[in-house]
């Protein structure tokens, strides 16, 4: 196993940073490279972090679903209760879509029934999910 | 993927039959940062003088041949205005030189286009005239500069939901993970339209900071990337030069140059246009959503291969982020009420 993965990543951006680039000649390449080393900074945030954020993701959505469970679809319960098939990413991210796809749907019912208490939660959901996402690694 | 010796070798042969005389390229230099096409700035020898060009060359997907068409007919159609653009040399459509179709337009010579050094006065300085020459846009009659041949001329009670159409689709069609920051803020888009257009204008499609240059005068001598241009409602170029993912640090300054009330009020005196509080309201969370959709077919772009330059990633990843806090703070509850 690959010891402390998202700690390895910053250090080898940092080498392509530090050693690497100053080397090349080509404008372009020292551009692109820069960029690509702010790029794997910020995968080596996602590695640390993005499945236990999907994961707060999942426990708040599921939350407002049970605040919303009257709008919400027998085969939408039945996607809801699914557990996870394992926490790969990939699996994590298609769970996760799948709650968010409900997620649109209830938004929707909330705001044509007009049922503000749901509206304003899902909003603040949005709001707690954009912070946690926010990518800081790219200036 | 083709080398600069490639493209030096090529340019040569296709300017010197362009040109009936020899061609020799001194220097060919790729530029970074355009997303849409490969850039390169070419030095050439021509009966000896030294002049520069740019190439633009498609990446290899089919999927923006229009807008390619588009963008030179822009071009085509604007160099003769008071509006500054690089004028436009060649279009060639085969794929006989570059292994794809490519634009060759004049270089601008000294060109800068990074406005965050520069002395307050030169921004004050430059922030006027970008309004100006928007305005300036926006009062021009498509219809004379011939802008139907090239484009689809809108209706201006239709203009809006058409644009919200086209870009809902581009969302639908290729986001990655659900949208629902845009989805709601598309819902309330398409329940709060705005009043019909004052009149269709030539719409720029990306007029922002960046998307200029200018000259150590403090001069904008070229407005770029014409390829996003199409005809509509003229608030939709100024919304968009005042989204907040423009103005870095300083949210009240439209593009990190003037302050956004002198900014409309320039844009008003040139274009000789009201600027509706309402309906400037509907395009700004209108060109968020758009912002959006393009930040996403970035990212598309990059996970299916089409375009694997890192840019795509920066923007699919970092600017989708930034872009969905910026329709959140829109729809905060402060701002809402």
């Amino acid at each position: 196993m690959i010891p402390h993965t998202d700690g390895a990543l910053r250090m080898l951006s940092q080498r392509l940073m530090t050693q690497l680039l100053p080397d090349l000649k080509s404008l372009y390449s020292l551009s692109d490279g820069a960029l690509i080393g702010l790029l794997i900074n910020a995968i080596a945030d996602e590695t640390a972090e993005g499945i236990q954020r999907r994961l707060d993701d999942i426990a708040e959505m599921k939350l407002i679903f049970i605040a919303g469970e009257a709008l919400l679809s027998s085969r939408d319960k039945e996607v809801i209760s699914a557990e996870l098939s394992s926490y790969r990413l990939a699996d994590v991210n298609d769970h996760h879509d799948a709650l968010t796809r409900i997620l649109v749907s209830l938004h929707q019912k909330a705001e044509d029934k007009e049922i503000e208490a749901l509206n304003q939660s899902i909003w603040a959901y949005l709001r707690r999910h954009s912070q946690r996402h926010k990518i800081t690694a790219v200036p | 993927m083709i080398t600069t010796d490639q493209v030096k070798i090529a340019a040569a042969e296709y300017l010197g039959g362009k040109w009936d005389t020899p061609v020799t390229v001194c220097d060919v230099e790729k530029i970074f940062g355009g997303a849409s096409r490969e850039t390169y700035k070419l030095t050439l020898e021509v009966d000896g003088e030294t002049r520069g060009v740019i190439l633009r060359r498609d990446p290899p997907s089919s999927l923006i041949d229009t807008e390619r068409h588009l963008e030179y007919g822009a071009y085509d159609r604007i160099y003769p205005t008071d509006i500054p653009v690089p004028e436009p040399l060649f279009l060639e459509n085969s794929t006989d030189f570059l292994e794809q179709p490519f634009s060759i337009m004049a270089a601008i010579e000294n060109p800068m286009s990074d406005v965050a050094l520069l002395p307050e006065e030169q921004k004050q300085k430059i922030g006027k005239q970008k309004y100006n020459l928007l305005g300036c846009l926006a009062a021009k009659d498509p219809l004379a500069l011939k802008f139907d041949e090239i484009m689809i001329v809108p209706d201006v009670a239709s203009t809006a939901t058409e644009q919200l159409a086209y870009w809902q689709g581009v969302i639908n069609d290729d986001e990655i993970h659900p949208q629902p920051i845009a989805q709601a803020a598309i819902r309330w888009l398409a329940a709060n339209l705005p009043p019909p257009a004052e009149k269709i204008s030539i719409v720029h499609g990306d007029y922002r900071t960046g998307n200029f240059l200018f000259n150590d005068q403090a001069q904008i001598t070229a407005i770029l990337d014409w390829e996003m241009c199409h005809l509509g409602d003229p608030l939709e170029d100024l919304a968009w030069s005042l989204d907040p993912l423009w103005s870095g640090e300083d949210l009240e300054l439209a593009g990190r140059l003037i302050p956004h009330g002198q900014a409309i009020q320039i844009w008003c005196e040139a274009s000789g246009l009201s600027c509706n509080e309402q309906a400037l309201k509907w395009w700004r969370i209108f060109v968020s959503v758009k912002a959006v959709a393009i930040w996403i077919s970035s990212s598309e772009n990059f996970e299916k291969g089409e375009g694997k330059d890192s840019i795509l990633a920066m923007a699919g990843w970092v600017m989708t982020d930034r872009q969905n806090r910026i329709l959140l703070d829109y729809f905060s509850p402060e701002v809402m009420s």
